[in-house]
C-alpha cells in the first residue's frame, strides 16, 4: 500500500516536471499508467474524454481517477500533491522572485515583452480551442456552432455576466440543442 | 494580529478559488476570464498588467497551468500562506468532482444528458476566453513593437510546436534588449525564432 502511494507520488511528479499543461501531458500519463499497470490504454482515453466533461485541468483529473484506482482516497491525494510538486517548488520561486522584483527597471522591462506575448497566447488558445469545440474531427458541429453564436451575442447584450452563469447557461443550450 | 489578518485573507482567497474550481473548464482556461472579472473589476486587487503577468508566467513553466497561476496570485497577495490556500482551493473542486465521478465513471462516460450539456460548455469557453483577451489588450498593447511580439507568439503557439517557454523567454528578451529606450521602441524586428 505505502509503496504504491509512493510510485504513485513519483509518476505523477514526473508527469508535472514533463509537461507544460492541457493535452500535452496525456502521451506522458499513457505511458506512466500503462507500464505500471494501472490502467488500460482504452481507461486513459475515457478518463481523457472524462476529464473534458469535469472542471479543472486534465493532469489533476486523471491523478485523482488513476489514484483511486489503484489506492483509494490516499492514493488519490498522493497522485494529486505529485502533480503539484512542480508548482510547490519551481513555481514557488519564480513568484517569490516575481514579487521582490516586480517594480524592478529590468523586471519592468521583461514584463513589458512578455505581456503582449501572453495575449498572442490566450488568442492562440482560443484558436485551437475553438477548432476542437466547433468542429471536432475538422467537420463542423452545426449545434455547437449555434450555442457558440447564441453565447456570444449573451456576452455582448450582458458584458458584466459572470463566467459561472455563463456557463449555465452554454449548459442549459447543449441540453436542448444538442440533441438535433 | 498581523497572523489574524493573514489567516482571514488565506481563507477568503481559498473560497475564491473553490468557488472557481467548479467552473474552469478548457485546460483551465476560463480561469483567465473568472479572475478577470473577481478580482481585477469587483476587488481590484490586482491590475491588468499583473494578470498577465501571473498567466504568462504560470503557463510557461512545467505543471498545471492553473495550479500555477493560483500559487504565484496567492505569493502576490500574502505570501506562502496565501499561495498554498490558492491552490488548494482550485484543486479541490476537481477532486471531489472526479472522485464521485470515478465510481460512475461508465454511466458518466456514455450518458446522452452529459454530453449535451458538455458540448454547450465546452461551445462557450472559446469566447470566454476570447473576451477576457480582449479586455487585457489595452494593459499589454503599447506601441508597435507589442503588436509585433503579441503575433509572433501568436502564430508560434497556434501554428507550431514551439514549447511555450521559449515564446515566453523569447519575449523577455525581445523586452529586456529592444525596451532600453523607449524612443526606439518602434523596430520592428523581434528576434524570436
Amino acid at each position: 500500500m505505502i509503496q504504491e502511494l509512493i510510485e504513485l507520488f513519483i509518476s505523477f511528479t514526473k508527469i508535472g516536471f514533463t509537461s507544460f499543461g492541457g493535452l500535452s501531458m496525456v502521451p506522458l500519463i499513457n505511458v506512466e499508467m500503462v507500464n505500471h499497470g494501472w490502467m488500460t490504454q482504452t481507461e486513459v482515453s475515457d478518463i481523457v474524454a472524462i476529464a473534458e466533461m469535469t472542471p479543472g485541468p486534465v493532469g489533476l483529473n486523471c491523478a485523482t481517477f488513476a489514484g483511486i484506482r489503484v489506492a483509494g482516497m490516499a492514493g488519490a491525494l498522493s497522485a494529486n500533491f505529485g502533480m503539484l510538486v512542480p508548482t510547490f517548488t519551481l513555481c514557488l520561486i519564480v513568484a517569490i522572485y516575481y514579487v521582490k522584483f516586480k517594480d524592478s527597471n529590468m523586471m519592468q522591462r521583461i514584463l513589458y515583452g512578455i505581456r503582449p506575448a501572453g495575449i498572442g497566447l490566450i488568442f492562440a488558445t482560443m484558436l485551437t480551442l475553438g477548432i476542437s469545440n466547433y468542429a471536432p474531427g475538422y467537420v463542423i458541429s452545426i449545434p455547437s456552432m449555434i450555442v457558440g453564436c447564441m453565447i456570444v451575442a449573451v456576452m455582448i447584450k450582458f458584458p458584466k455576466i459572470s463566467v459561472v452563469k455563463i456557463i449555465i447557461i452554454a449548459a442549459i443550450l447543449g441540453l436542448i440543442i444538442g440533441g438535433f | 494580529m498581523r497572523i489574524k489578518e493573514k489567516l482571514k485573507l488565506a481563507w477568503r482567497i481559498f473560497g475564491f478559488f473553490f468557488k472557481i474550481g467548479f467552473f474552469t473548464y478548457g485546460g483551465g482556461w476560463s480561469i483567465i476570464a473568472q479572475m478577470e472579472k473577481e478580482f481585477i473589476e469587483k476587488e481590484k486587487w490586482l491590475s491588468k498588467e499583473e494578470l498577465l503577468d501571473i498567466v504568462s508566467v504560470g503557463r510557461s513553466l512545467p505543471g498545471l497551468m492553473i495550479g500555477n497561476v493560483s500559487l504565484i496570485f496567492g505569493y502576490r497577495m500574502g505570501g506562502v500562506v496565501c499561495a498554498v490556500a490558492a491552490v488548494l482551493g482550485i484543486v479541490c473542486p476537481s477532486l471531489i468532482v472526479l472522485m464521485v465521478v470515478t465510481y460512475i465513471y461508465e454511466a458518466f462516460r456514455d450518458n446522452t444528458y452529459v454530453a449535451r450539456a458538455m458540448l454547450g460548455i465546452r461551445a462557450a469557453i472559446a469566447p470566454i476566453i476570447g473576451s477576457a483577451g480582449i479586455r487585457l489588450m489595452s494593459g499589454a498593447l503599447k506601441d508597435r513593437l507589442c503588436y509585433v511580439i503579441m503575433m509572433v507568439a501568436f502564430v508560434l503557439c497556434a501554428f507550431t510546436s514551439v514549447n511555450i517557454v521559449w515564446i515566453i523567454i523569447g519575449a523577455a528578451i525581445v523586452g529586456l534588449l529592444l525596451n532600453q529606450d523607449k524612443m526606439k521602441g518602434e523596430r520592428d524586428d523581434t528576434g524570436i525564432n
